[in-house]
């Protein structure tokens, strides 16, 4: 592998970084795309994320690929460094697909200019920013006025030319407990044509927040952007923190982590199957899960302090050293829940008016899935099985004690995606049974945990999917750059191809089915 | 279908039976920490977030700062005492006259609902989902959630208020019937957070819109929801701050 | 005064019209309608009403011409019917004219516009009028000259011209079709009179029968725009003004439902089952592929243009009816389902004119036809929405408007096929009545959207933003037109015993009181009705209002025969009166409670967008696109993905994607037609060998077959 990335980028370095083979390419300009397009399509590489950093116009962008065909690929990060106001970067877009978003984003937040993208503007930043504020930027002033008056109400071109064809809106204030997001459905009646979709209602700044602050004070941040995936999110912020730091972690603090990730997957992918239920209408199955649901939230607060696990991860470990015994018994209980699982799942599966909802709609085709980079079970509903517990193993997950596969399908509909989401569900409390016999005695955190300055990449398998936290912290302590790239952003990047020559009434089903977050995508 | 009634039937019923008995299973609340005082225990508290600027003011510091990091209580302070409960709703202070604070009678046992996800993290929202589930099920006190604010008595606020939400939160209230109250739920929602105020978001909802009960916590657990509604509508009263039945329990 | 002098009054006037319009100046040519015109259909109205009240039968002979016989004018009942239907249409028409055709001022000639619109009035009364072939085919081929040349009036457009001359190519063929079959009547007769070709009916076989049957039938059907000859009606409609498409479709449609019964009822009356069954199924088939394509046009005119041939149908499947329970010996039931028939013709005269000057009006004012680009013109033309609701309503058959009546009345005569023997037929009633019940749902959607995309909502377009109201004159002109929707709504029983005695002279029976039972001048012991029957609907109130209101009552009702006991009975002027008070009655009772409460008005609730555009609303393809779907089979589109730019493959800025669709009836009919003609043109044109000895052989040879063909005869 390492060879035939330098094939492709000559002068290349490759790193081993624990166990993992870091390769840093530094490209000009003009070789980025075809650098990129050999990456993804001759050695599989998928992208994870771009990270853009600015010091007085002195720009650094790394964009970020992991895995590779035989999942021994490691990670590449390829750096391209421009210099300006408003540098114009090659636009990698058309050829690496997953990129789109984090183009816009990057345009909107930085102001750089990718040239060759067709559709940046509006993005992050609705109406009321105009064009040129870009608050990333190191000469952002939080404190300039914004104009009130004269907004001009955001219009996105129509792209259905059909005659008779109008637009749908949704949102963003809509359905009962939806989170804020705005859909354009264009359409000619009954079948949904494109979707625009619309998202950032939600952006907090979290990146922006960041800067400057102590790490344990991005901890919150980082745990609390996306409150139903916080201990996915917070794991992989303090794997970063810890790498940077070279902390030796005592053996039970990965194992507890990994016992807690999966319960939080657990929990997550019960609400989600709650959440298709209930699209549908099936009344009773929908309670039912959501008892299963609230049950395991009281579990989480009984044996962990919090419903949805905050608090617990740390920098150096976990916050709470839970009893061994204390884990056999919630293993006992949670698996008592799951056998409720099973059986909800075998009526699920026998009743007619719920699955002619959800088969072979909403299906996602596998090079779409690839394209998109999609990521967590809709890829691995798609035939797209990626996971990084097993291809960037972290954790407990690479301990050769523990085994478990990541489930697939390949049909890539509706029906594919719930079979991913209960699957998994299985395959949590199976992994964490295997943990609960197994743990290792002593500490869960190291005696002190002293910062120290660098840069890293952490990373997690949160319950929708990859996410990736870039972190690079100042010497002082504090952190200078933060970019975090949860699953639901690069997820809800592809939701179109699902949503799109679907009846309407079919539009809150397959949103249900992706079981994706807005306030982990908006950040 | 008959096999879902059947299924339906041999669950039972699932539903807490607050507020007519309290409600004792265990993890239906993650509690709350509080001093002697009544406020957090600051020097550990990481919140505000960064350096605080002067002497540490300890009266703006309170329950409505928290956001359950448990950074003080699993630290070795004897100070913290932990707060088992839920009835953590409060009114807004009263000094804006001539607003009636609560609905009334006629709306005490029929009220619609409207949740408004102004940047919530999404722990807030999964917690207002699960009152109207079986476990907590407003219904049976006779609350709704409606999807339209035209047809809502209570505007339900989570989340700091983004800048991009200001919008549709302020259109949300003015498109409601009066009389209407509007309830802010968790930490965000009251002080900005984590978050707030920022370049990207408000400190709190009061700051776009009157707010009439407050419910605390990070997230607020189910039972504090339902207890700020009941407030709202006055079938029970806010939490004072001087009587709760502060736990000798250290935690954990 | 006697009823001829009205009519010489009125072709007097129509002189007066084509003189003076010749005379004045071409800027004040277009109030001549008005002033000229109106009045002539006053004297139509007077006229005709005289003949309809006193049944005195109008006989002028006229000059007699060489080879081709007397020419005569014969107005009875049925004449006199279509006469005044035609009347109520032409005033309000003429009226509307005056301001509606000032558009035109200086692009068009108004002259000539106004003396073809006097010379088609005088050509479509003397059609009514003819007492003979020769005049009735003087009248239709001047009709038909007249109504291409008004239709084609803005010649400018390409499309225009084609449309017209596809018109008039098939109304040609049509009046070839008349021709051959009066000529047939004719030569059996041995004159050209209606009466001799009546008296010499009875003589003929079956085949010829058929055969007369069969090109009429073809002919009138054509004028009719009955499928699957109706292809010029909704190609004819959008391109014509809209004061001609009222005439087109309140009076020219009625021309070939006149000749219909003029022939096939009165004349030549259909006598085999075969015939009856072929005109009902021909309606059947009309009415729903009219609608189905009503529904899903989104162009306004072309939209009541399908909706026409749509009512042609149902029209025409009452007057199969009517054919076939004469057969049937029930001419109790075939006296009924013409007064549906007539009934509802005149109905769709009145509102589908009432529509087209509706829509006339839209098109003036907001600049388009397509209903995907307007909205919203409710709060810019009030009036104009009001008059079009009206129309729409009654059009969609809702109570208490006239459409309700007629349609109601025509399921109800499908229903009584119960009493019929042959099982064939009876299925073909059955069949034919849900394809009207149908028919008649999807009306409801049709018109629902022909309202809502106009009037309701947001403006699609900025001339639709920019409409204003039309004037007093246009009006005035629909508000007639809505008023007529009413008064034959809520008076069926003072309209029914007119048309009954229209009826009975080819029914040879009276059903006033089969339909319309005398409920102010009952007696209990009244023979007709069983004594618990009377005392029943005296108990409900049947009478209420005898002592206001003269005649029958205000209930129609029908009780079968012993075989069919099936009562029907309903009453749209009660249903007026129940609505009035539960309307008003909920009215008061809001704005008494909410007297005391503050109403404050908000924008409608749009999930917290910062505006809601107006293509973010519904259009009219969008609204009739579940019909489209559920039909696919009938509208078979071709639709053409076009993947538009694409910058790389994920990346597309323009979807395309057109939909095209060929009639059903092009499609089954004239394609298959078209290249049968090309193919036989094919094989034929080899006999083009370019030698002058074989063209010399071709003329020796076809002068050959005439003398053997001579002799053999």
């Amino acid at each position: 592998m390492r060879s035939q990335i330098e094939r492709i980028a000559p002068g290349s370095e490759t790193f081993i970084c624990n166990g993992l083979p870091v390769t840093f390419v530094d490209c000009a300009p003009d070789e980025l795309q075809n650098v990129c397009e050999r990456l993804t399509a001759e050695l599989g590489y998928r992208f994870a994320t771009l990270v853009v950093e600015e010091a007085h116009c002195d720009w650094q962008l790394g964009y970020i690929f992991c895995g590779g065909h035989d999942l021994q690929g490691g990670l590449v990060r390829v750096s391209l460094k421009a210099s300006g106001a408003r540098p114009i970067i090659p636009s990698i877009s058309a050829i690496v697909h997953a990129a789109d978003w984090h183009e816009r984003e990057a345009e909107d937040l930085f102001g750089l200019v990718f040239e060759g993208h067709p559709k940046l503007g509006d993005f992050v930043l609705h109406e009321h920013t105009p064009e040129g504020i870009n608050p990333m930027r190191s000469d952002f002033d939080p404190a300039a006025e914004l104009p009130s008056e004269d907004i001009c109400p955001w219009r996105p071109g129509r792209i259905v030319q059909t005659p008779g064809a109008f637009a749908m809106p949704i949102g963003p204030v809509y359905s009962d407990f939806a989170e804020s997001a705005h859909f354009l459905l264009e359409t000619v009646g009954e079948d949904v044509i494109r979707v625009i979709p619309r998202f950032f209602y939600k952006y907090r700044g979290l990146e922006k927040l960041a800067e400057g602050r102590r790490v344990e004070d991005v901890l919150l941040l980082a745990e609390r952007f996306s409150g139903t995936s916080a201990f996915a999110h917070s794991l992989a912020f303090c794997q970063a923190v810890e790498s940077i730091c070279e902390a030796k972690l005592p053996a039970r603090a990965p194992a507890l982590r990994t016992f807690f990730a999966e319960l939080e997957r657990f929990r997550y992918h019960v609400g989600v199957i709650a959440d298709i239920c209930g699209s549908t209408a099936l009344a009773v199955a929908t309670s039912q899960a959501a008892i299963l649901e609230e049950e395991l939230l009281r579990l989480c607060c009984k044996y962990a302090g919090h419903r949805y696990l905050f608090g617990l991860n740390i920098p150096g470990g976990l916050s709470l050293n839970v009893e061994d015994e204390a884990c056999r018994v919630l293993t006992g209980e949670v698996g008592s829940i799951a056998k409720r699982l099973v059986d909800l799942m075998e009526m699920l599966r026998f009743s007619s008016s719920f699955l002619d909802r959800l088969e072979q709609v909403g299906a996602i085709a596998k090079k779409d899935a690839t394209d998109y980079g999609l990521v967590g079970p809709i890829a691995r509903a798609s035939g797209v099985v990626r996971d990084l517990r097993i291809a960037l193993p972290y954790a407990a997950y690479g301990k050769d004690s523990l085994s478990f596969s990541a489930p697939g399908e390949e049909e890539g509909d509706g029906y594919a995606r719930l079979r991913v989401f209960f699957n998994e569900a299985m395959q949590s409390v199976e992994i964490m049974r295997q943990i609960a016999e197994s743990l290792p005695p002593g500490e869960v955190r190291v005696p002190r945990f002293d910062i120290k300055g660098g840069v890293s990449l952490g990373w997690a398998e949160a319950p929708c999917g990859a996410a990736f936290h870039w972190i690079r912290v100042r010497n002082d302590g504090r952190v200078a750059r933060y970019r975090v790239t949860p699953p639901s952003f690069t997820n809800w990047h592809g939701f179109h191809l699902a949503a799109e020559n679907f009846a309407f009434q079919d539009f809150p089903i397959i949103m249900a089915t992706f079981g994706l977050s807005n306030a982990e995508c908006d950040r | 279908m008959s096999k879902w009634v059947w299924k339906g039937l041999r669950t039972g019923k699932k539903s807490s039976h607050y507020p007519d008995a309290p409600e004792t299973a265990a993890g239906v609340s993650p509690g709350m920490p509080l001093t002697e005082t009544g406020a957090l225990p600051l020097e550990f508290c990481p919140f505000p977030v960064g350096e605080i600027e002067g002497s540490p003011d300890e009266s703006k510091t309170d329950i409505r700062d928290c956001v359950h990091c448990f950074r003080c209580v699993r630290s070795s302070s004897d100070r913290v005492k932990w707060q088992e409960g839920y009835e953590w709703a409060s009114e807004k202070d009263a000094d804006a006259k001539g607003h009636s604070r609560q609905l009334g009678a006629s709306f005490s046992h029929s009220l619609n609902i409207r949740m408004i996800d102004a940047g919530a993290c999404g722990a807030c929202i999964s917690e207002v989902k699960q009152i109207a589930k079986p476990c907590y099920s407003i219904h049976r006190l006779g609350f709704f959630i409606t999807p339209t604010p035209r047809h809502a008595d209570v505007l339900l606020v989570v989340g700091p208020v983004t800048d991009n939400m200001v919008f549709p939160l302020k259109k949300a209230y003015e498109a409601m019937p009066t009389p209407k109250v509007v309830v802010a739920a968790g930490t965000c929602a009251l002080t900005g957070g984590l978050f707030g105020p920022g370049f990207a978001c408000g400190a709190g909802v009061s700051d776009f819109i009157p707010v009439d009960v407050e419910v605390p916590g990070c997230p607020p657990p189910p039972l504090a929801i339902i207890h700020a509604l009941l407030v709202a509508v006055g079938r029970k009263p806010p939490f004072s701050g001087q009587k709760p039945s502060i736990s000798e329990r250290k935690a954990l | 005064m006697e009823p001829y002098v009205f009519f010489l009054l009125f072709f007097a006037l129509c002189g007066l019209g084509i003189v003076l319009s010749a005379a004045v100046d071409d800027r004040h040519a277009s109030a001549i309608p008005a002033w000229i015109s109106s009045p002539a259909a006053v004297c139509l109205l007077i006229a005709a009403g005289g003949i309809l009240l006193s049944g005195h039968t109008l006989h002028i002979e006229l000059w007699s011409l060489p080879y081709l016989g007397q020419l005569s004018i014969t107005a009875d009942r049925i004449s006199a019917l279509f006469i005044f239907v035609a009347g109520l249409v032409y005033l309000p028409v003429s009226i509307y004219s005056s301001e509606y055709m000032k558009k035109y001022r200086g692009r068009y000639s108004l002259k000539s516009f106004s003396i073809f619109y006097h010379l088609l009035f005088a050509s479509i009364v003397t059609v009514f009028l003819a007492g003979d072939v020769v005049l009735f085919l003087i009248g239709w081929e001047a009709m038909s000259i007249l109504a291409y040349l008004l239709v084609s009036y803005e010649h400018e457009h390409e499309e225009n011209v084609q449309a017209g001359y596809l018109m008039l190519a098939m109304s040609e063929v049509g009046t070839l079709a008349v021709i051959i079959g009066f000529l047939v009547l004719g030569a059996s007769a041995g004159s050209l009179g209606f009466d001799s070709i009546r008296a010499a009916g009875v003589n003929l076989t079956d085949s010829v029968r058929w055969a007369v049957f069969l090109l009429t039938f073809l002919g009138f059907g054509v004028k009719a725009g009955l499928v699957p000859v109706s292809s010029w009606l909704p190609r004819a409609h959008p391109v014509a003004p809209g004061n001609v498409s009222a005439i087109l479709s309140g009076v020219i449609l009625n021309l070939g439902i006149y000749g219909i019964v003029r022939v096939n009822g009165d004349l030549l009356p259909v006598a085999s089952a075969g015939a009856g069954l072929v005109v009902l199924i021909v309606g059947a088939v009309s009415a729903l592929v009219g609608i189905l394509y009503a529904t899903t046009d989104n162009d306004l005119k072309k939209m009541l243009a399908h909706s026409s041939i749509e009512n042609m149908g149902i029209v025409t499947v009452s007057l199969g009816a009517a054919f076939l329970y004469k057969i049937y010996n029930h001419p109790d039931l075939a006296g009924i389902a013409l007064i549906v028939a007539f009934y509802h013709m005149a109905n769709h005269s009145i509102y589908k004119s009432l529509l087209f000057l509706g829509a006339g009006a839209v098109d003036n004012q907001a600049g388009s036809r397509n209903m995907n680009l307007l909205g919203g013109l409710i709060r810019k033309m009030p009036y104009t929405a009001f008059f079009f609701l009206v129309g729409a309503l009654s059009i969609a058959a809702l109570p208490p408007l006239n459409g309700f009546v007629s349609e109601w009345l025509t399921l109800q005569v499908l229903l009584q096929s119960a009493v019929l023997s042959a099982k064939g037929v009876k299925t073909a009633f059955v069949l034919c009545g849900a394809g009207l019940a149908l028919t008649a749902g999807l009306a409801v959607t049709c018109f629902v959207k022909a309202f809502a995309m106009n009037f309701l909502g947001t403006a699609r377009s900025r001339a639709a933003q920019k409409a204003v109201e039309i004037g007093a004159a246009m009006k005035a002109s629909m508000g007639w037109l809505a008023v007529l929707c009413l008064l034959l709504g809520i008076l069926p029983t003072y309209v029914i015993p007119v048309l009954n005695r229209t009826v009975s002279p080819l029914v040879h029976t009276s059903v006033v009181n089969e339909l319309v039972p005398p409920f102010f001048t009952i007696k209990k012991q009244n023979a007709q009705f069983s004594k618990a029957f009377v005392s029943g609907f005296h108990d409900l109130g049947a009478q209420v209002g005898r002592s206001i209101l003269p005649g029958r009552g205000l209930v129609v009702l029908h009780q079968g025969a012993a075989r069919n006991p099936v009562v029907f009975a309903m009453s749209t002027a009660y249903t007026l009166v129940v609505l009035v008070l539960l309307i008003g009655g909920a009215f008061l009772l809001t704005s008494l409670l909410a007297r005391k409460r503050t109403l404050t008005r908000r924008p409608a609730w749009d999930g917290g967008l910062r505006r809601l555009f107006a293509d973010m609303t519904y259009t009219a393809t969008g609204f009739s696109n579940p019909v489209r779907v559920v039909f696919d089979a009938i509208f078979r589109p071709t639709t053409v993905e076009n993947a538009g730019e694409t910058v790389a493959q994920h990346f597309r800025t323009a979807i395309g994607g057109d939909r095209y669709e060929i009639h059903v009836v092009d499609r089954a009919v004239y394609r298959p037609t078209t290249r049968c003609m090309l193919w036989l043109a094919n094989r034929v044109s080899r006999i083009h060998v370019g030698k002058i000895n074989t063209y010399a052989a071709y003329v020796l040879g076809t002068l050959l077959l005439f003398f053997l063909i001579n002799w053999v005869w």
